[in-house]
């Protein structure tokens, strides 16, 4: 056996044989042989049966997505502040000639 | 099958050629033993882990990934399939038939004088954590790279670098009675 090091990072061969030896197990043949009788029994699963899997997990991710989707465009169509076509009450108040700023004074003084 | 390489076979086996298949069985069905006897430290449970894995591989057989390799793909399964089935005969039973030397793991150093060296490493490796048992034999038995072994069991390289290392060591400490044997 080799030194050893943390840093070895080849196999140590001798080991590694006596580890084979050791962890062999008798009737590799009979094991084969069990086994492709049980292979022949139970066939593979298919591309087809291997999406027909993931069906319910698939309508159950369309379905979440179709909701936030809806929620966001819910979101998105309701404007968080004014639009720019809206003018602002400075502006109204500014603008004397205009009908309706005592009326707008008034309001606000009563929201005060 | 001679001359065909394990991809073209589990190719083939993909598409539900169950000869194929067979043929991969044949190929690592002793690596593949030799694991799960390690993970489980009896040779009935093993071949029970082992031949769980390759039904396992032979159902999940259309998800291999032909661009990757065939034996580090199986053999992830394989250790999987031998974690768990420790697991849950953790549950059921309490100590295993098989490693009858390990019965003595506070000093299997001390038991290990009378049996064979067989026998000695096999007591060794019972004294190890999971781990590092699975680390040194994919390493050392099975020619693994510890880049392939970090993937296969979810953890850093460095931790298999370290895991190799302290494995190695305690077999070490437990064969220096049969050093001569092993010198020679």
């Amino acid at each position: 056996m080799p030194d050893l090091s943390p840093n070895d990072a080849m196999p140590d061969a001798k080991l590694g044989l006596a580890l084979r030896e050791a962890l062999a197990m008798p009737h590799d043949g009979a094991f084969v042989t069990r086994l492709r009788a049980l292979v022949r029994q139970q066939p593979a699963r298919g591309w087809d049966e291997v999406l027909a899997g993931w069906f319910w997990q698939g309508v159950l991710a369309a379905s979440l997505a179709a909701v936030l989707g809806a929620v966001a465009l819910r979101v998105l169509a309701v404007p968080a502040t004014p639009t720019m076509n809206e003018e602002s009450v400075a502006v109204q108040l500014l603008d004397a000639e205009r009908p309706g700023t005592d009326v707008l004074m008034t309001a606000m003084a009563g929201i005060r | 099958m001679t001359g065909v390489d394990d991809s073209d076979l589990a190719i083939r086996a993909a598409e539900g050629d169950p000869v194929a298949f067979g043929e991969l069985v044949a190929r690592h069905a002793p690596m593949a033993r030799r694991v799960a006897h390690a993970v489980l430290e009896n040779e009935q449970d093993a071949d029970d882990a082992a031949q769980d894995g390759f039904l396992s591989a032979w159902q999940a057989i259309g998800r291999y990934d032909a661009k990757r390799a065939f034996r580090p793909w199986l053999m992830q399964i394989v250790v999987n399939a031998a974690r768990d089935l420790r697991r849950r005969r953790k549950v059921r039973t309490t100590e295993p038939l098989e490693f009858v030397a390990a019965t003595s793991r506070d000093d299997p150093a001390r038991e290990a004088g009378a049996l064979d060296l067989g026998e000695q490493l096999k007591a060794a490796l019972a004294t190890l954590p999971e781990r590092q048992r699975l680390a040194v034999v994919l390493f050392d038995a099975e020619g693994y790279p510890q880049s392939e072994i970090a993937k296969m069991l979810g953890i850093p390289e460095g931790t298999v670098k370290s895991d190799v290392f302290h494995g190695r060591r305690a077999l070490r400490k437990v064969l220096e009675s049969v050093k001569e044997e092993w010198d020679a």
